[in-house]
Order: structure tokens, then C-alpha cells, then sequence
């Protein structure tokens, strides 16, 4: 008897991306955009070395697979450009610093996860993370859990929230504690209109999200 | 004949007796000997302090350890990648010291050391921690945690929220770095990456080298992300292996070339397989006991010395040549052997007088070759005496009646007879060697063990683009303890870096960079606040702020601790990484300390000279120039030997003699061949090094031999056909393992080749024209 239960529980296991599958495709599609494609970002960061969140506002920039800048221009400002592997900032009027992705792992999983998304490509996207969707067409979450574990030590879960073809947050937490939730597309339109307080917490933020 | 067949069987006997004596010898031998790949052995001895540094650093430095390694043949950003993860895996593999690829690694000082940071950085010479200065460093964190990167950070923050260990690792970077990318150093052109690496064995050592070299490899091969990517590693270590692994192929080709040529030669001229099998043991003896006599005398054998050992003992065969070509019907070989013996012993005593003067030479691996070159042939001489004439039979045939012999003294009596000729030799020689113009000799330290130009440039282009120190010109400085050579340095930085400024130099290095002086570290300690001030300073500055109270805890212990800290110093660096690099540029010798001061494109170095001169404690070092002063001062000793040396041999060889006339007819040929190659060597361009001249004593000693055989025969026509026989034999086959040696691809293999052969070819005629037979009264 118990063990016809494993069985059925195991059968429901590999079962459920199958069931979930014709779901994904349909909603990455609704994801997909033609690069070039702008949308203004809020980013809340939570850090265990924060007793209130970090907000910056600016604009994100997609302009084809593996090639995404950030802008922030509040509270200061910020340009992050990354090209394939290469990553350059420059902060204010400093110079600017280059890096290479494959030194920051979890820079890499965000942006390959970010033009993946944005360019609907799902074998991209289930290379790297195991995929899980729940909700239902008007509210739906994609769960992105890396499936490299050097990567697992800097990102362990990416979450994205969306209602209907738009996604509305973008939520990354780090195995140290900290979480960054980013707003996209109308909840950030809406964020930038009416500020968020100062002292979002995240329970507050999920409202947002969903 | 039962005496025959008796005489046969116990000579088979005693020659395999023989045999199993000198195999057993030389497999004792064999365990005890340890071979050494030690370039140094090579390199002349210090007769200075100067040349005592240089040779410290050339061979035991950390700059003679440092391999380049270069990484091509994909886009930047896989190699950026591929070589972070190398540098990661030779980091902790224990064949390596420090490994360096332009990142910035945290680990540099130790946890144990951190609180030192404040001791180590600039910041406190121009900054106070104060409440403003810690604000503006605060509101920088917070933009940190606000980017993608924060999760880098964050470990580090709460304990270092002014990031010190990272502007303390950022002023330890070279002040003329290569460029880089993706946080990792590349060349100008973009396409390879660099790296640094510091083997633990000696750079000189070809073995421990190969090893290295071969480690990392396997751990390049391990990381590699694609089969395009490309290995370059270069450096004196992989010079050192390239050189061992080319000479010791060459001098496979060349024994199994000569031995082959032997064997052939001597069948042309016996015609007898027993001869030429018994030819082979003085040869073989001579190996042996040559190769003991090192191996009892000294620590450690090159692997030079063994290959030059061989090829020089060869020689030997010249022995049972000139008794196998004496042999007459019906004479027992015995007293063969007792009426050469007189002649044989002249040429062995000649020789061997001729390398003592490599015997007192200074260089220890020419000792060493010396060695076994005198005990050889001593021991082949004497087999050739008291030995072969046992194996050999009763004579039968008189190699003064073969046709080659006959054929031989036919061409030789048709020579004129040119009494003025030696005169005339003499003075187109002399002048030759005066008027032509050219560089006489080669004072190329670097030339004593040459590497092929294509690496040199390889290793330059390297070097240029990594910014490594100039190798040419040093600072060094000396004082009773460390700390006071530090502060001395760090008066000395004020005036270099207005050197810098006006563009005399690229940048320098020095201990006290890394390393400040108590005094200096005691002046930031003082600067450093309390621990009251401090929490007030914070408090202030981080009002407003999003950090949590009390995070920056740490931070307060730190600086606290940072106040009673005593000042850090060698002792205390021992076992970090930091030490490599301090101990590099500060070093115990002689009862002080010597600090060295290491450029980066020097400009103008008479100016270095002048600020050297300008202070008496601080010594400018040209390397290039004290590297060819050694030489120089070398070669003088050498030549003053072989002078001494030549000097002695004409008494060896007049007292054999008996007579002045007779000594000079031996000696003329073979003085005149020595001016006639040198005078080809001027000639051709030919700067002379080290190598020439032992090349030079050698076809001289076999020269002398000729000389020797030929006059002692002069009388005689029959024996005067014998003992063209035997020269006859002996100088081919010089000729032939001279000429196999000159066609190497190594320049020291060459050299020797190609001045025996000329030295050889030019004694064998001379001889003939000068040393005439006498006819009978």
C-alpha cells in the first residue's frame, strides 16, 4: 500500500512538467519581445546588513541575446553594460571597470536568465534552471532554480511574477540572506509614479508583485 | 698452436673478466653518482660581491623562477575565465609558489593579518578616520549593496566598510602593469592572457623545471574550455628544460652517428672485427674510470659534464690506434706495447697536462670535466699498455705495408720540402689575427648556454607586455637589520618617485612598498583613534543611513586591535604570500640585509648612476656589465692557466725528447694549427667563448699525439708508414666525431665541433709538411 503511494507520488513528480509544459511555452511567448526593448526598472534590495531595504530606480536596456545595460539614475547614478561575458561599470563620472562574467557566476545566471526570457528561447533557459510554473494565466510565477551549484552558492532561486503576457517583478534571493526584487513594465511605471515607502517590507512588496 | 688456442681462450677470458669488472664498476657508479642539471656549474665564479648578486640572482632569485605563461586562441572572456580557474588550481597545488594573473585576491594577507591593513595602507597618511571621511565611504558601500555584485561584498563589509584590504592589494600592484581585462592581465593586443607564476624548485634546475612545466600543463589541460586554447610557457626554467631536452637529443644522433662512423673506419683500416672490438675498451674503460672519478670527487655531476665527458674521452681511441698500427709479423704485441709505450705515455702525459689548466680554471663543471677527461685517458693509456697487448694474437700483418699505407708515404715524400713555411705561417697567421677587425670575444653570459632566439623574443615580448622588472639595472642597498634598510628605502622612494615623474624610469619596487618601516607604521597607529572617538565618528556618520546598528562591530575590534598591534615585520610575514614578494626584494646575506631596487623601463640610467653615486650606501648594479666582467675575469684566469699549461707540456714533451730540435719539431705543428684556427675562427667572425677555447686545448692535445707518433718514426721508413697509418686513422676519425658534433643545432656543440675539425685537419697537414723523415745516414 505505501508503496503504491510512492509510486503515485513519484509518477506526479516527473508527471507535473509535462502537465506544466504547454503553460510555459504559451507564457514564454507572451514574454518574448523583439530586441531592441526598453522598461524602467525599481530594484528593492533586502540585505541581512540593512535594517531597511536599498531603492534605486532607472531603465533597462535589451537589445539581443546576451547584451543588456542597466541604467539606474536614482538615488545617484549608474551604467552597467554586458556583452557576452563582459561586464563594464562606471559610476558617476569614475572610470570605467570591466569585468568578466565568468568571475561572477551569478551575473552571469541573472543576464542569461534576463535574455532568455526576453528572447523566449526555453532551451536556453531550461539549460541552466530547473523551471517550475504555478498560478494561472492572469497570475502567473515561473520559478528559475539554478542548476549549477557553484551558481547555487551566489543565486538560489530566481522568481518571476506577471499577470497575463507582462511580467511585473523579478525576484532574486541569495543563499547569504539578501533579496532583490526588481519591478518591471507596469509596476515599475506605477512604483516611479507613487514612491514606494521607504521601509517596504517584503510581504508589502509581494502585493505589489502579484 | 695449442699455445695459440690456449693464448686465444685465456684472452677471451681476461677481456670479459675486464668487461664484468668495468660493467660491475660502472653499475656501482651508476647508483651512487647524482646527476645535476644545475646551469650554474657552468657559469663562471664570483670573484666580487657585485658578481656574487648577480649570480644569486641569476640562479637562486625569484626572477630566475618565474615562468610567463600566455593563453591564446580564444575570445577574451573564455580565456579571462580559463585563466582565473588556472590560477586558482596552481594556487593550490604545492609545486608553486606565488601565481599571479592581475587579479585582486583577498587572500594575499591572511585573516590573522587583517587588523594590519590600517598599518599597510597610504589612507591614514592623507585621511582621518573621522566621522566625514567614514560617510562618504559608507554612502560607496551602499551604492555596492545596491548593485548586482553585492553578494561579493557583502562578507567583507561589515568588518572593512572603508575596503583597506583592497586599497592596500591595490597599492601592491606593480606600478607598470600589463593591461587588463576582465579583471585579469592581457597582452596589448587583447588575444592572450597572462600570467605569472613562481615555481618552488630551482629555476635552474632543468629537472625540477621539466616538472613544473609539466604540472602546469595537466592543469591547463584540466581547464580549458575549449581544444583551440593555446599554452605558451617561457621563462628561464623552460629555457633551461627546451636546452637539456635539445642538447641531450643532439648528443644521442651524434653517439649513434659516431660510433656507427667508428666501426666502419676501423674495419676500412684493420680489416680484423677482434680489433675493432678491442679498440672499444680503452674506450670503455676510459668512460668508466673517467665518470668514477667524478662521481668520487664531487657532490653532484652535470649532466654536461657527462655528455662533453664522453664525446672528449674519445680521444682515447687515438691509443689502441697507434699500437694496432705498429703491429709487425711475428713480433708479440707485448713488446709492441713496451717499444710505443714511451711515445703513448708522452701523448696521454701531454694531454692530461693540457686539461689542468680547465682543473684550476674556477668553474666548477670544467673541473669536473677535467677530471674525467685526465683520469679517463690515464686509465685508457694504460689500459691500451698493459691490457691489449694480452687479447691481441701474434702479429701477422705490417700496416706500414698496406696499400693505404704505402699509397700514404708515397703522397708524403712528394711534399716539397719548404724549409721557410713555418716562418711564413707564422707571420700570415699573427698578422691575420691582428689586422682583421672583428669582436675577438664573446662576453654574452647567455651565450655559455644558448637558447634560440625565437624563445628569447617570445620571452621579451612576454616580459614587455607584463611589465616585468628590467633586468639590466638594480638598486641595491644595504643595512645591518631589516627595518633599517626600510627606512633607508623609503627616503630612497621620495627621490625615485621624482625620477618617475621625469620619465628617467617607467616605475620601481622596492620591500618598503609592501612592507612600510616601524616607524612609518608606528605614525599611522598613531593616527588611528580611539575607540571612543571611533564609535562617535561612526554613530555620526551613519545616521540616516540603511546599515544596521552595530554592524560594523568588526570594524571597531579591528582598529582597536590595530593600536597595540607591534609593528609587522619579516619575521611576522614568514608563511603568508606577502612573503615571497618581500623576500624577494629583502635578503639576508654576508651578516646585513640587501634591499634591491627593481625598474620598469629605464630611460636614463647614467641618472640612475648619479643617484648612486650621490650616496654612498646605495650601489648601482648593471647587471649586463657585471655578468660580462665575470666572463671576462674568467677567461683571463683560463687563459693564464692554458698558458701555464702549455708551458709545462713542452717541458713533458722536451723531456721525452731529449733534444731541443726534436721538442720543436713536435711542438711547431701544433702551436702553428692553434694560430691557424684561430686565425680562420677571427676570420670567419667567430667571437670566441669558452667553449672554443677547450675545443682549441683538445685538437691541440691531438695534435700533439700526431707530432709525436710522427717524429719518433722519422728515421725509420717502415715505421714511419706504420705511424702514418696510425695518424692517419686518428685524424679521420676526429674528423668524423668532430664534424658529426659541428653540425648540431646547439651553438656550444657547434663551436666545438667546428674548431676541433679545423684544428685537427690543419695539425694532420702540417705535420706532414713540417715534420719530415730523416732520411738514413
Amino acid at each position: 500500500m505505501r508503496r503504491v503511494r510512492w509510486i503515485a507520488v513519484a509518477l506526479a513528480v516527473c508527471a507535473a512538467p509535462a502537465l506544466a509544459a504547454p503553460d510555459l511555452d504559451s507564457l514564454l511567448q507572451h514574454l518574448a519581445r523583439p530586441a531592441p526593448a526598453t522598461t524602467p526598472f525599481v530594484e528593492v534590495h533586502f540585505s541581512p546588513l540593512l535594517s531597511r531595504p536599498l531603492i534605486v530606480s532607472g531603465e533597462l536596456l535589451y537589445s539581443g541575446p546576451d547584451s543588456l545595460a542597466r541604467t539606474v539614475d536614482k538615488p545617484y547614478s549608474e551604467h552597467t553594460e554586458i556583452k557576452g561575458d563582459a561586464v563594464s561599470v562606471v559610476r558617476g563620472n569614475g572610470k570605467p571597470r570591466t569585468y568578466s562574467l565568468q568571475g561572477a557566476p551569478e551575473l552571469k545566471t541573472l543576464l542569461s536568465s534576463f535574455s532568455a526570457l526576453l528572447g523566449g528561447n526555453r532551451q536556453q533557459l531550461e539549460s541552466s534552471f530547473t523551471l517550475a510554473v504555478s498560478g494561472d494565466e492572469a497570475h502567473w510565477t515561473l520559478g528559475l532554480t539554478p542548476r549549477d551549484s557553484r551558481v547555487r552558492q551566489r543565486v538560489s532561486q530566481i522568481t518571476v511574477n506577471g499577470a497575463a503576457g507582462s511580467p511585473r517583478c523579478m525576484i532574486t534571493a541569495a543563499p547569504d540572506g539578501s533579496v532583490t526584487v526588481m519591478l518591471m513594465d507596469e509596476a515599475a511605471r506605477t512604483a516611479l509614479a507613487t514612491p514606494l515607502p521607504a521601509t517596504i517590507d517584503r510581504a508589502e512588496l509581494e502585493k505589489v508583485c502579484h | 698452436m695449442p699455445l695459440n688456442t690456449r693464448l686465444r681462450g685465456s684472452a677471451r677470458i681476461t677481456a670479459l673478466l675486464w668487461l664484468a669488472l668495468l660493467a660491475g664498476f660502472g653499475l656501482v657508479i651508476h647508483h651512487s653518482l647524482r646527476i645535476s642539471g644545475d646551469l650554474r656549474l657552468f657559469m663562471p665564479a664570483p670573484h666580487d660581491a657585485v658578481g656574487r648578486l648577480l649570480l644569486d640572482e641569476v640562479s637562486q632569485g625569484p626572477a630566475s623562477k618565474l615562468l610567463l605563461v600566455s593563453i591564446q586562441g580564444a575570445a577574451p572572456e573564455a580565456l579571462a575565465g580559463t585563466s582565473q580557474q588556472l590560477a586558482a588550481a596552481l594556487r593550490a597545488d604545492p609545486a608553486f609558489g606565488f601565481v599571479s594573473n592581475g587579479e585582486q585576491r583577498l587572500d594575499m594577507v591572511p585573516d590573522a593579518l587583517l587588523p594590519y591593513r590600517y598599518l599597510l595602507s597610504p589612507t591614514l597618511d592623507t585621511h582621518r578616520l573621522d566621522a566625514d571621511y567614514l560617510r562618504e565611504q559608507l554612502q560607496e558601500r551602499e551604492q555596492d549593496l545596491a548593485s548586482p555584485a553585492a553578494t561579493l561584498l557583502t562578507p567583507l563589509l561589515p568588518r572593512d566598510p572603508t575596503l583597506e584590504l583592497i586599497k592596500v592589494l591595490e597599492a601592491w600592484e606593480p606600478a607598470h602593469q600589463a593591461q587588463q581585462q576582465f579583471n585579469v592581465w592581457f597582452n596589448s593586443a587583447g588575444n592572450a592572457a597572462l600570467l605569472i607564476v613562481q615555481t618552488r624548485g630551482a629555476g635552474f634546475d632543468p629537472a625540477d623545471q621539466r616538472l613544473a612545466i609539466d604540472t602546469l600543463r595537466r592543469h591547463f589541460e584540466a581547464v580549458r574550455t575549449s581544444p583551440a586554447m593555446q599554452l605558451t610557457i617561457t621563462g628561464p626554467g623552460a629555457f633551461a628544460v627546451t636546452m637539456q631536452s635539445r642538447s641531450e637529443a643532439d648528443a644521442r644522433v651524434a653517439a649513434v652517428l659516431d660510433s656507427v662512423g667508428m666501426v666502419l673506419l676501423m674495419l676500412l683500416a684493420y680489416r680484423s672485427m677482434r680489433r675493432v672490438l678491442l679498440g672499444a675498451l680503452p674506450l670503455a674503460t676510459a668512460g668508466v674510470c673517467g665518470l668514477g672519478a667524478v662521481a668520487a670527487l664531487f657532490d653532484s655531476v652535470h649532466g654536461i659534464t657527462i655528455a662533453f665527458g664522453f664525446t672528449l674521452t674519445g680521444v682515447a681511441l687515438d691509443y689502441p690506434i697507434y699500437l694496432f698500427s705498429n703491429e709487425q709479423p711475428g713480433v708479440q704485441p707485448v713488446q709492441v706495447a713496451r717499444s710505443v709505450w714511451p711515445t703513448l705515455a708522452t701523448a696521454v702525459a701531454a694531454v692530461c697536462i693540457a686539461y689542468l689548466a680547465f682543473l684550476v680554471s674556477g668553474v666548477l663543471g670544467l673541473a669536473q670535466l677535467a677530471t674525467f677527461n685526465i683520469v679517463g685517458l690515464a686509465a685508457a693509456g694504460l689500459c691500451t699498455r698493459y691490457l691489449l697487448p694480452q687479447l691481441l694474437p701474434m702479429g701477422v700483418r705490417d700496416y706500414g705495408d698496406s696499400r693505404l699505407s704505402m699509397t700514404l708515404a708515397r703522397l708524403s715524400n712528394r711534399l716539397p720540402r719548404l724549409p721557410w713555411l713555418a716562418p711564413v705561417i707564422a707571420v700570415i697567421g699573427v698578422v691575420a689575427v691582428i689586422s682583421i677587425r672583428g669582436p675577438w670575444w664573446d662576453n654574452d653570459l647567455g651565450h655559455l648556454t644558448p637558447v634560440p632566439e625565437a624563445m628569447v623574443r617570445e620571452y621579451e615580448s612576454l616580459q614587455q607586455a607584463l611589465g616585468a622588472p628590467d633586468v639590466r639595472y638594480l638598486l641595491a642597498l644595504q643595512a645591518a637589520t631589516p627595518d633599517a634598510l626600510l627606512v633607508r628605502e623609503e627616503a630612497l622612494s621620495r627621490r625615485l618617485d621624482a625620477l618617475t615623474t621625469q620619465h628617467v624610469i617607467g616605475g620601481y619596487d622596492l620591500a618598503s612598498h609592501y612592507l612600510p618601516s616601524s616607524a612609518v607604521q608606528r605614525r599611522r597607529q598613531a593616527a588611528l583613534p580611539d575607540a571612543a572617538t571611533l564609535r562617535a565618528s561612526l554613530e555620526h556618520a551613519v545616521a540616516g543611513m540603511a546599515f544596521k546598528p552595530g554592524l560594523f562591530a568588526p570594524f571597531l575590534a579591528d582598529v582597536a586591535r590595530a593600536r597595540t598591534l607591534p609593528p609587522l615585520t619579516v619575521q611576522t610575514l614568514a608563511g603568508t604570500p606577502l612573503a615571497l614578494t618581500v623576500g624577494s626584494l629583502l635578503q639576508q646575506r654576508e651578516g646585513g640585509w640587501t634591499g634591491l631596487v627593481t625598474f620598469t623601463d629605464v630611460q636614463q640610467p647614467q641618472q640612475l648612476a648619479a643617484l648612486a653615486s650621490s650616496n654612498g650606501q646605495i650601489q648601482l648594479l648593471d647587471l649586463k656589465q657585471a655578468a660580462e666582467d665575470l666572463v671576462n675575469h674568467q677567461r683571463q684566469r683560463i687563459l693564464a692557466s692554458m698558458a701555464a699549461a702549455a708551458v709545462l707540456l713542452i717541458l713533458v714533451v722536451a723531456a721525452t725528447c731529449r733534444s731541443f730540435g726534436r721538442m720543436v719539431r713536435v711542438v711547431t705543428p701544433m702551436g702553428l694549427s692553434t694560430l691557424v684556427t684561430l686565425a680562420l675562427l677571427h676570420g670567419f667572425g667567430i667571437a670566441l667563448n669558452l667553449f672554443h677555447l677547450i675545443a682549441l686545448v683538445l685538437a691541440a692535445g691531438l695534435g700533439l699525439d700526431y707530432g709525436l707518433f710522427l717524429e719518433r718514426s722519422s728515421a725509420d721508413p717502415a715505421a714511419h708508414r706504420r705511424a702514418l697509418h696510425a695518424v692517419t686513422i686518428c685524424a679521420t676519425a676526429a674528423c668524423v666525431v668532430f664534424a658529426v658534433l659541428g653540425s648540431s643545432t646547439l651553438p656550444v656543440l657547434r663551436s666545438i665541433g667546428i674548431t676541433v675539425v679545423l684544428g685537427v685537419a690543419s695539425n694532420f697537414l702540417l705535420s706532414q709538411l713540417l715534420i719530415r723523415r730523416r732520411d738514413p745516414p
